[in-house]
């Protein structure tokens, strides 16, 4: 009797030890990542909906097996835009083992970064600031920077201003996230680009922008170019509207034209300004949900296979988060497709190797994404929007600014 | 008193020498040297990861911050809500060299000490300014001087380019006699350095509370115009004060500097003030121990709600803006129900509990 029973156990394990090796053998790799970002607290009705873009994209390659039988983990920590916390969750995630790091605002970025090249790890951060690239080769930015976009603003208001040079005023965050492009629009100035900068105004939290609009005015003031975050730009919008110092169209004469940067502008912008907001002219990398094209139906797709409301769904900081795991999804696919491991080392690698023909278009962009070892921003056009019946519409084919390498 | 002082049952004094020494038995003795003991043993017997050691040395700097706080606010009756804008002074101060000289400059990375020490002693410095309206004001507009050099400081390194206008100014890896702390030694490294500092800086407080330096502290808290009268001097005494609070919170900053590499105006709001002020009420002002409690409630507190946050977020469709009101709800919660309930913090349940465990087995 007893035996028949080890018989049977030999049995068992005979059949059963291939049966479980052959399934783990075909069970696949999982890619882990790490994003750390603001779902709650300051910035937070950015860092939200990036977060579900982020989020969305990478179960819709885990469900729709794009990567085969490999998977990726993103974990996601809300670090409430507290450095202290976004260097904690970065600790974990590397005892976590990822093999790339999606970060997300100015602060942090520029507080770990010699945390990011001591572990020789790919970094792509959801803020713009030019200086997150510096002295490091690690640090990518998604998208042209924040002064690449105020010197696209510049280039823009000079060459379609009609009268003499046009007078600018900046209206920013008072950060170094806002302070960041003035000096290079100001080098650009000095490097030829006919504006003159009338005045810099570090916004507070003002409920009212009377004193400001009335001073910009009296300075012969044109064109306010903005780079913060919606809510003091609607403020700023509903004041000069109430006040009839908006401008019907560009460069209407007495009056002034509002554009601004990427985090200036989108649904939310419109929403809080209500009509206020129409002839804001806007500059942004990504594609928006009301113009009909490839990547907004993904977008759109996206977000309804998912479950999430029309505010998210039409979101460009949805847009934002999808796009960057696109980049990383892409960059896995080309790390497999090398036959390597799919390390650190082999993202990095991939990332650098993305341009030329090797260039990636992600659809939710409106140009090529784009990485070397000198060129540390993915997507380098722009596009201007402007907001007509409370929507964003193009005006105009994407551009490059031509200021942004005079001026390096 | 009973001859073996290790069965003594309550404390028992008959000089007013006893009454000032360090340690009431050889008990308490005793238990703090295990206490540090096992301090400084436990990271070589047990394997933790970087985050909850990056976690611990964090509680340790606010250990150190707190214990001045609780000089000012605790002991002297001062209340001060900028004591961030000192742990800043202290932090500024090291990265005002690695601005001057470069961040891997051998003075950053083999002075660092010094360069702490020196943190410490410019926070003094700022603490004696501040500390010169105490001697006029009082209470509420005492804390409104105090606030008010908290958005001075907040406003000079946010405009000012050499402090990078508030971005994060990078400072070097340390070295010692071992060679340079790399990034696998780092949080241990300071984990080690912060508790020597706060060893030396507790027993430091400890001594002051027996000196008449330190009595006067108390003693024009409890009522200055008395002080006054038996010969204190009680301006001088605020002044001094808030230089001590400014001289734990300038170490504090330099320490911090050091064990996140860098330094940046987010990290000394007037949000972090409050936060500090409130780890003092929660651990119990004008206690030592109190200094070590209320940090390592504070941060445990932040962590709970952290990870409840998230739970909630995980069955909750309206989670966002339900975690973004968990943080400042709990933490105004457990303040208030601390000063209603509590107000003399988590010091007075560590003192309640050696009360029984010293009486026991009598109940009185």
């Amino acid at each position: 009797m007893k035996g028949n029973r080890l018989q049977v156990a030999a049995l068992a394990v005979a059949l059963l030890v291939p049966a479980l090796g052959g399934q783990c053998l075909a069970a696949g790799k999982v890619h882990k990542l790490g994003l750390s970002l603001a779902i709650t607290g300051p910035t937070s009705d950015a860092g939200n909906p990036y977060a579900k873009g982020v989020e969305d994209y990478f179960r819709l390659v885990n469900d729709t097996e794009m990567l085969g039988e490999d998977t990726i983990d993103c974990m996601i920590r809300d670090d409430q835009y507290n450095n202290d916390i976004t260097k904690r969750n970065f600790e974990d995630f590397l005892a976590e083992d990822i093999i790339f790091y999606l970060n997300y605002s100015t602060g942090s970025t520029l507080a770990l970064k010699k945390d990011f090249e001591e572990e020789r790890i790919a970094v792509m951060p959801a803020s713009f600031h030019a200086g997150n690239t510096a002295d490091t080769n690690y640090v990518f930015l998604p998208i042209a920077s924040y002064s690449t976009q105020l010197v696209g603003l510049g280039e823009y208001v000079a060459a379609n201003h009609n009268e003499g040079v046009a007078k600018v005023a900046l209206f920013i965050h008072p950060s170094a996230f806002g302070r960041g492009p003035v000096e290079d629009l100001q080098k650009a100035i000095k490097a030829g680009l006919k504006l003159d900068i009338v005045e810099v105004v570090e916004h507070g939290k003002d409920l009212d922008n009377t004193a400001m609009l009335k001073r910009l005015m009296s300075k012969g003031t044109q064109y306010v170019l903005t780079h913060t975050v919606q809510s003091p730009v609607a403020t700023m919008l509903k004041d000069a509207s109430g006040l009839g110092l908006t401008a019907k169209s560009f460069g209407e004469a007495g009056k002034l034209t509002f554009l601004g940067c990427h985090y200036t502008g989108g649904n939310d912008l419109v929403a809080l300004a209500g009509d206020a907001a129409e002839n804001f002219h806007w500059v942004t990398s990504y594609i928006v949900t009301n113009e009909p094209g490839p990547g907004a139906t993904a977008q759109l797709q996206l977000a309804a296979r998912y479950g999430r409301d029309d505010k998210a769904a039409n979101s460009h900081n949805y847009a934002n988060g999808m796009m960057v795991a696109q980049v990383v999804t892409e960059l896995i696919k080309r790390a497999k497709a090398g036959g390597g491991e799919v390390t650190r080392e082999a993202m990095h690698r991939e990332l650098l190797a993305m341009n030329g023909d090797r260039s990636f278009s992600p659809g939710t962009t409106v140009g090529p994404v784009t990485f070397s070892t000198t060129d540390k921003a993915g997507v380098d056009t722009l596009q201007l929007y402007v907001v007509k019946d409370g929507l964003f519409h193009s005006s105009g084919l994407p551009f490059t600014p031509v200021y942004t390498d005079k001026i390096k | 008193m009973a001859t073996n002082r290790w069965l003594a049952t309550g404390n028992f004094f008959s000089s007013y020498r006893e009454e000032q020494r360090i340690f009431f038995t050889a008990l308490d003795r005793s238990a703090l040297l295990a206490a540090v003991c096992l301090l400084a043993l436990w990271p070589l017997l047990v394997t933790i990861d970087s985050k909850f050691m990056l976690v611990i040395d964090t509680i340790l700097v606010a250990v150190v911050a707190v214990l001045g706080l609780n000089l000012v606010t605790g002991f002297a009756g001062l209340i001060s809500i900028g004591h961030a804008a000192f742990v800043g002074i202290g932090a500024y101060t090291v990265a005002s060299f690695a601005r001057l000289l470069g961040e891997n400059h051998v003075v950053l990375t083999h002075a660092w000490p010094l360069l702490i020490l020196l943190g410490g002693l410019v926070g003094a410095a700022f603490g004696a300014l501040v500390g010169l309206p105490a001697m006029r004001l009082k209470h509420l507009y005492l804390a409104i001087a105090t606030l008010s050099f908290q958005m001075i400081f907040q406003w000079v390194i946010n405009f000012m380019d050499f402090f990078n206008q508030g971005q994060t100014i990078a400072i070097g890896r340390v070295a010692w006699p071992g060679g340079t702390v790399t990034r696998g030694q780092h949080y241990l490294f300071w984990y080690y350095i912060i508790l020597t500092v706060i060893v030396v800086l507790a027993f430091a407080v400890r001594n002051l509370l027996r000196t008449r330096y330190g009595r006067c502290l108390i003693a024009v808290r409890d009522n200055d115009r008395a002080a006054d009268a038996m010969g204190m001097h009680p301006g001088l005494t605020k002044v001094y004060a808030f230089a001590l609070a400014g001289f734990f919170a300038g170490v504090a900053g330099g320490l911090q500097a050091y064990l996140y590499r860098g330094v940046g105006i987010e990290s000394f709001t007037l949000h972090h003030s409050i936060n500090y002020l409130a780890m003092a009420i929660v651990g119990g002002l004008g206690t030592l121990h109190g200094a070590f409690w209320g940090p390592a409630a504070i941060k445990a507190l932040d962590l709970l709600v952290e990870s409840f946050s998230s739970w909630v977020g995980e069955i909750l469709t309206i989670s966002g803006n339900l975690a973004t009101a968990f943080k400042p709800l709990s933490f105004g919660l457990v303040i208030v129900l601390f000063l209603m309930f509590e107000p003399r913090g988590v010091a007075n349940w560590w003192r309640i509990a050696r009360s029984y465990v010293k009486q026991w087995p009598f109940r009185y």
